[in-house]
C-alpha cells in the first residue's frame, strides 16, 4: 500500500464512474456514475492526506467537503428527477430531448 | 482505551457467546413475559421451549419461491447477525473488557445500525414475493425517520465524555448517569432499539398484518437464523443502551461485569415487555410522529447536552 | 497484513463499482455501489483516516437506501427479471473512461508527490474536529448553508403544488419516438379519466 497504488485504485474508480455516467441513459444511473467518481476522489484525497500531506487536518476536510458534495448532488438530483418525471414522465435523458416545458 | 484490549481469538469467542447466550435468554424472557401478561402460569418449559422450537423449525423442509435472489436471502440473516456483532464489539462489557473500544465507537455503532436497514430491506426483497417486499419498503420508510434520533442522542451522550469512544462515555458517567443527566436520551434510544429489532410498537416488518412480512417466505434454517439474528441485535442494542445511558459497568458492591449484565437485561426486558403490552403503531402515523415530535425532542436533548457541557 | 487487506478492499471496490453498471437489477446496482463505498471506507480506515472511513460507512449506507427506493420508484425492471440494455454512446463512454483512468493513473505514477506520511497519532480525529469547528468554523458554516439551500431547492423542485397551482398542470408526455409528434391522448394531466401510465410500455 503506497500512495501510487492508492491513487491508481482511485483513478480506476473515477474511470468507471466516467464510463457509467456517459454510457447510461437513465438519470438515476447517471447519478450513480457521478457518485462513483466522487468515491474515487474521496479515496485519492484520503491517500494524499495520509502519504503526502503529513496528515494535516485540511486533507480530511477535503474529504468531508466531497461528502457534502455528494449529499447535495443526491438531493438536488432526485428532486430534479421527481420534477422531470412529474411533468414529462421521462426517466431517461432521451426522454427530454428538448427543454420545452 | 485506544487499543484493542482483547485478542482476536478470544474476541470472536466473547462476542459470539454473549450474542448466542443473550439471544437464547431473550427467547426465554419473551415466553415468561407472554405468560405473565396472559395470566398463565410460568412453567419450567419456558427454559427448554426455545430450543425445542428451534430444532423443529430447523428440521422442517425448506420451501422456496419462484426466482428468488438466493444469495441475498441467505446472506441477509448472516449480515444482520454480523452487524449485531459489529455493534457489540465497540461496547465495553467491563472496564477494559471491550473487543474494539475504538476512538470512533459510536460512529461504528451508527454504521452498524444504518447497515442493518440494508440487511432488513434486502431480506424482504430477496424472496421475490409481494408481502415481504411490502414489509421491506415499509421498514425503510420508518427507518429513515428514526435513524436521526439515534445519531442525535448518541452524540449528546458523547458530549460530556468529550470522546466518541463508548468506553470513555461510560467513564464519564462516574458522577451521574446519562439517564439522569440527559433524560430524553434513553427513551428515544429505546424507540430506536424497538425499530431496529422491529419489536413492540414498531413491529412493522415481520408483522401479522402482512402475514409474517419480511419473514413470510422464510423456512428452515434461514428462518431460524433470522429470528436468532433479531434476538442478537436486541442484545447488542440493550448492551449499548446500558453502556451509554445507564452507566455501563459502574455500580457499587457487585463486580462491574455483573452490573453491565443486569443493566443490559433490564433494557432488554423493557423492550420485550413492550412487545406484549403495547399495540403496534401504524407506520404512517409513526413516521409523522418521528419527524414532528421525536426529532425535535432529540434535537432538544442534543442542545441541552451541549449547553450543559459548556 | 495491511497490504493484503489493501489488495482485497481495493479489488472489491473496483469490481463492485464496475458491476453497478453491468447488472440488470436496479436494487442490486444501488447496493453494489454501496459495497464500493464500504470498501473505500475500509481503505480510508487503513489509511488511518479512521473517522472519515466510519463516517463514510453510515452516510453512504443511508444514501444508498434512499437511492434504492428511488430506483424502484422511477425505473423499470427493479428486480432485474428482464434482461435489458440501457446504454447509449457505449464506445465513446468506454473511451472516455479509459482515457480518464489512464490520465489520472499517469499522474499518479509520474507525479512527484512529497513524501510526508501522516503520523499514526491518536490526535487526527481531534485535529479534524478543531479544523471543522475551530475558531471560524468556516467549513462547517459553508457546508451548513449549502445544505440548507439544498433542502430549500429540493423541496421547491419536488413539491407537487406551487404558487401557480399543481406543478404538473399542462404538462405533456414525451413522444414515443424521438422527434415524434406529441400525442395529446397520452397526456398525464387530463381533465377526465384515462390517466395514461403508458410510459414503460413504449420501450
Amino acid at each position: 500500500m503506497t500512495l501510487v497504488t492508492v491513487l491508481l485504485v482511485a483513478a480506476a474508480l473515477i474511470g468507471i464512474g466516467v464510463w457509467g455516467a456517459l454510457a447510461q441513459q437513465t438519470f438515476v444511473m447517471i447519478m450513480m456514475g457521478i457518485e462513483l467518481m466522487v468515491n474515487g476522489a474521496i479515496l485519492a484525497g484520503a491517500g494524499v492526506w495520509a502519504y503526502a500531506a503529513g496528515g494535516v487536518p485540511e486533507g480530511q476536510v477535503l474529504v468531508i467537503v466531497a461528502m457534502a458534495v455528494m449529499a447535495v448532488e443526491m438531493a438536488i438530483g432526485f428532486a430534479l428527477v421527481v420534477a422531470v418525471y412529474r411533468t414529462r414522465q421521462a426517466d431517461m435523458t432521451e426522454g427530454i430531448s428538448t427543454l420545452k416545458g | 482505551m485506544d487499543a484493542v484490549t482483547v485478542g482476536t481469538g478470544p474476541a470472536v469467542v466473547l462476542i459470539a457467546s454473549v450474542l448466542a447466550i443473550g439471544a437464547y435468554l431473550v427467547a426465554v424472557v419473551d415466553r415468561v413475559l407472554f405468560a405473565l401478561v396472559a395470566g398463565r402460569p410460568v412453567l419450567w418449559s419456558v427454559v427448554t421451549g426455545p430450543a425445542r422450537e428451534a430444532a423443529a423449525v430447523a428440521r422442517r423442509q425448506p420451501v422456496t419461491t419462484e426466482a428468488p435472489d438466493r444469495i441475498l436471502w441467505v446472506m441477509a440473516p448472516a449480515a444482520y447477525a454480523g452487524l449485531a456483532a459489529m455493534a457489540l464489539s465497540v461496547v465495553p462489557l467491563g472496564p477494559g473488557l471491550a473487543v474494539a473500544d475504538v476512538r470512533t465507537g459510536i460512529v461504528v455503532f451508527g454504521a452498524a445500525e444504518a447497515l442493518a436497514i440494508v440487511a432488513i430491506f434486502l431480506h424482504g426483497w430477496a424472496p421475490n414475493s409481494a408481502l415481504p417486499l411490502v414489509a421491506g419498503y415499509r421498514f425503510v420508510g420508518v427507518a429513515l425517520s428514526y435513524e436521526l434520533l439515534s445519531m442525535f442522542v448518541l452524540i449528546a451522550a458523547a458530549l460530556p465524555a468529550e470522546s466518541l469512544s463508548i468506553g470513555a462515555i461510560v467513564a464519564s458517567q462516574e458522577p451521574v448517569w446519562n439517564v439522569v443527566r440527559q433524560p430524553l436520551g434513553l427513551p428515544l434510544f429505546l424507540i430506536v432499539t424497538a425499530g431496529v429489532t422491529f419489536t413492540g410498537p414498531l413491529a412493522i416488518v415481520d408483522s401479522p398484518d402482512l402475514a409474517g412480512g419480511g419473514a413470510a417466505e422464510d423456512s428452515g434454517v434461514v428462518r431460524l437464523a433470522w429470528v436468532g439474528a433479531r434476538a442478537a441485535m436486541l442484545v447488542a442494542f440493550s448492551a449499548a443502551a446500558a453502556a451509554v445511558f445507564l452507566g455501563g459497568w459502574l455500580g457499587p458492591v457487585l463486580p462491574p461485569i455483573v452490573w453491565m449484565a443486569l443493566k443490559t437485561a433490564a433494557v432488554a426486558v423493557t423492550v420485550l415487555a413492550s412487545r406484549h403490552l403495547l399495540a403496534r403503531v401504524s407506520p404512517e402515523r409513526f413516521v409523522h410522529i418521528a419527524w414532528t415530535v421525536l426529532l425535535p425532542l432529540a434535537f432538544a436533548d442534543l442542545a441541552i447536552a451541549g449547553v450543559v457541557s459548556l | 497484513m495491511t497490504s493484503a487487506a489493501f489488495a482485497v478492499f481495493s479489488a472489491a471496490a473496483i469490481w463492485t463499482g464496475w458491476r453497478v453498471f453491468r447488472t440488470d437489477s436496479m436494487v442490486r446496482a444501488s447496493f453494489l455501489l454501496l459495497a464500493s463505498f464500504l470498501n473505500v471506507g475500509a481503505l480510508c480506515v487503513l489509511l488511518l483516516a479512521e473517522y472519515l472511513g466510519t463516517a463514510l460507512l453510515f452516510m453512504m449506507t443511508v444514501e444508498m437506501v434512499v437511492m434504492a427506493l428511488f430506483m424502484v420508484m422511477f425505473m423499470m425492471n427493479p428486480a432485474g427479471l428482464n434482461p435489458m440494455n440501457m446504454v447509449h454512446q457505449p464506445r465513446f463512454a468506454i473511451g472516455a473512461g479509459v482515457v480518464a483512468t489512464l490520465g489520472l493513473g499517469g499522474v499518479a505514477v509520474a507525479g512527484a508527490f512529497p513524501d510526508a506520511p501522516a503520523a499514526p497519532i491518536p490526535a487526527t480525529i481531534r485535529a479534524l474536529g478543531s479544523e471543522l469547528l475551530g475558531d471560524s468554523m468556516l467549513v462547517f458554516e459553508t457546508a451548513g448553508v449549502t445544505l440548507v439551500a439544498t433542502m430549500v431547492c429540493a423541496v421547491m423542485l419536488s413539491s407537487a403544488r406551487g404558487r401557480y397551482g399543481d406543478d404538473d398542470g399542462g404538462s405533456v408526455a414525451p413522444p414515443l419516438e424521438p422527434d415524434g409528434d406529441h400525442r395529446p391522448e397520452d397526456d398525464l394531466v387530463d381533465d377526465g379519466g384515462g390517466h395514461g401510465h403508458m410510459h414503460h410500455g413504449g420501450h
